[in-house]
């Protein structure tokens, strides 16, 4: 379960990655806008640009594995999410505001170590399809000995 | 493979952190983040493997990767399959791969703490263009490098004739040493660079010129494997960093996580120059004939400032460089010894002294350091100081104020080393540390291996054990 602490670094505008794998053990990975957590720290929900879904959802209806790895690039802090799909959406217009401000923090995040933001000016960021989850374990990801640690 | 991996050059400089995907033998997905991925040939690239994480684990299982790599260029984000082929504990790759985490743990005071376990090779087995947004709905991938933004040649023809005719023209190694930073500055735009030299101390460099730092930094010392410099003088190779912020704070990430206090470098007497926020580095030994000249650093505030197209050019400068160097340690040293004998009376032709400005300098020799002190603050140590109290000494004792290179050379009591005892440039060490620290201290050339001894200023001598 994602503790209040946790799902606000989560929900803070960093960067997202969701991957999957396919039948046959071969990984598959996207980059994602924005995510929020929802029923209490038990359902994390992962906006990922609709692009993009082609790329993930067959994995995720044929075998709901799911890891999703976020990481803030001015102290490296990073936490991956394990868990298995629940259930997959379009974004709707009211969750434009919240995604696209997230994607905005992560641009200012990157910014200040160094990369403009026009270098991930073209990458897609909305529409977005909205991917649900239910967490089945956390795991420290800063880099590091601790890096792939049980987070409680 | 629909795009060539060496047309990713630019990707493979750890500007913008990658992912690596991979997958456990009973089906959990893992993402993690990638501090580097290495180019290394046309089909293959080499991931680090510095701890026994999730992803590494999961490759002893299954060997099928997925790394989604960023252009820090065009943004364009590329999408590379791969397959793990071997682990690499020795080598060219591995060295390379371990010379630059160690330079960048290093330059955060992390140094042996970080340690590359492989370099692990995978084979590529495809190269996809992530979609881009091209507007109105429109996204494709960027499939031609020609869109990608062009990369600025640094190393000209034009720039390295303009660097030779420079060198051609410089008559002293003062002169030459400040050649070489000028040329990197005007012909080339490197505005921040140093030289240093190694020292009679084994594994031991000191920096004799700089070039676009405020502190100067001339005297500072760096011991063989330390900092970018250190480093290039132990592995005799070029080190080039990219992206160094990301680098730095992956390493002070690491660092919280297994903290130990004891392994951080304590500070220098002087502490090396050096940008407050460096984004690439360059270190480039200067060798003849397998022996270490010198090295030569150069810092850029630009994060992808050194290419990896330049890297031959970059070889041709520094032995273009090193051979300078050492005809001129050689020619100085052949005139020094053709000068006529030391000079024996006090105030000869050729001695110029100020009028005395008011007051003393209290210079102080701590035996046991070998290192001087002028009013309390470190000046110099090891054989420059050696011989600054010596002139000293014969100054106070004599009246001399002038000497010659060769009967520095003939003392014994200098303890010089009888092989290539870079007299000459421990002389000009000494010279600009007096500029800079106790200018009212001089030590001026006078002609061919001859220099005079100028003190603006009364001092009072003594020894502390």
């Amino acid at each position: 379960m994602i503790l209040a602490p946790l799902a606000s670094f989560l929900e803070e505008g960093i960067g997202v990655h969701l991957g999957t794998r396919t039948a046959d053990l071969e990984p598959n990975g996207v980059r994602a806008v924005a995510a929020r957590v929802e029923d209490s720290g038990r359902q994390l929900v992962v906006y990922v640009p609709a692009v993009f879904a082609d790329r993930v959802l067959p994995d995720l209806q044929s075998n709901g594995q799911v890891a999703v790895l976020f990481g803030r690039p001015v102290d490296e802090r990073s936490v991956q999410v394990k868990g298995t799909f629940v259930d997959v959406r379009d974004g709707h217009d009211g969750e434009r505001a919240m995604v696209l401000a997230q994607w905005d923090a992560y641009m200012e995040n990157l910014g200040a170590i160094g990369i403009p933001r026009a270098v991930y000016g073209q990458c897609p960021r909305w529409p977005v399809v909205a991917i649900r989850l239910k967490v089945t374990a956390l795991f420290e990801q800063t880099p590091g000995p601790s890096a792939g640690a049980p987070l409680p | 493979m629909s795009v060539a991996l060496e047309s990713l050059a630019t990707c493979f400089q750890g500007l913008i952190p990658a992912q690596l995907f991979t997958c456990s033998l009973d089906g959990v997905p893992n993402a993690a983040y990638l501090s580097h991925v290495d180019y290394v040939d046309s089909t293959h690239v080499a991931l680090s493997f510095q701890f026994f994480n999730k992803s590494r684990r999961n490759i002893a299982e299954n060997p099928h990767a997925l790394v989604l790599v960023p252009d820090p260029d065009s943004g364009q984000i590329w999408r590379l399959r791969l397959r793990f082929v071997r682990s690499e504990t020795t080598g060219p790759l591995f060295e390379r791969m371990r010379l630059r985490i160690e330079a960048i743990a290093s330059y955060c005071g992390l140094k042996g703490i970080f340690k590359l376990r492989a370099a692990d090779v995978y084979e590529v087995r495809s190269v996809e263009a992530v979609e881009q947004d091209h507007g109105d709905g429109q996204y494709a991938g960027l499939l031609s490098r020609d869109d990608r933004r062009p990369v600025d040649p640094v190393f000209t023809m034009h720039a390295l004739q303009n660097l030779a005719l420079r060198l051609h023209d410089a008559e002293s190694l003062e002169g030459l040493l400040d050649s070489i930073l000028v040329a990197l500055d005007e012909s080339f735009g490197f505005k921040h660079s140093m030289i240093l030299m190694p020292t009679e101390v084994d594994g031991e460099l000191v920096t004799i010129a700089t070039r676009g730092y405020p502190e100067n930094g001339v005297g500072s010392e760096s011991r063989h494997g330390e900092g970018l410099a250190g480093l290039v003088a132990e592995a005799r190779k070029p080190i080039r960093i990219s992206g160094l912020m990301r680098g730095i704070l992956y390493a002070l990430a690491m660092h919280h996580q297994s903290s130990d206090p004891a392994n951080v470098i304590i500070g220098r007497k002087i502490p090396l120059p050096g940008l407050a926020s460096p984004e690439s580095q360059l270190g480039i030994p200067l060798l003849v004939r397998g022996e270490l000249v010198g090295v030569l650093c150069l810092e850029s505030e630009v994060p992808y400032r050194f290419h990896e197209e330049d890297k031959q050019s970059i070889e041709v400068l520094g032995n273009f460089v090193a051979i300078a160097i050492q005809n001129m340690q050689l020619h100085e040293r052949s005139a020094a010894e053709t000068t006529g004998e030391a000079a024996s009376q006090s105030d000869e032709a050729g001695a110029r002294v100020d009028a005395p400005l008011a007051g003393r300098h209290d210079v102080t020799y701590y035996q046991a350091d070998e290192c001087v002190l002028v009013d309390g603050e470190y000046l110099i140590r090891s054989l420059p100081a050696r011989i600054l109290w010596k002139l000293l000494t014969m100054h106070r004792d004599t009246g001399r104020t002038e000497f010659t290179n060769r009967e520095l050379r003939l003392d014994k009591s200098l303890n010089l080393p009888e092989w290539k005892d870079n007299l000459e440039s421990r002389l000009l060490l000494l010279r600009r540390r007096l500029e800079q620290k106790c200018p009212t201290i001089r030590i001026t050339p006078s002609g061919r291996g001859r220099f005079v001894l100028e003190l603006c200023r009364d001092v009072a001598l003594s020894t502390r054990p």
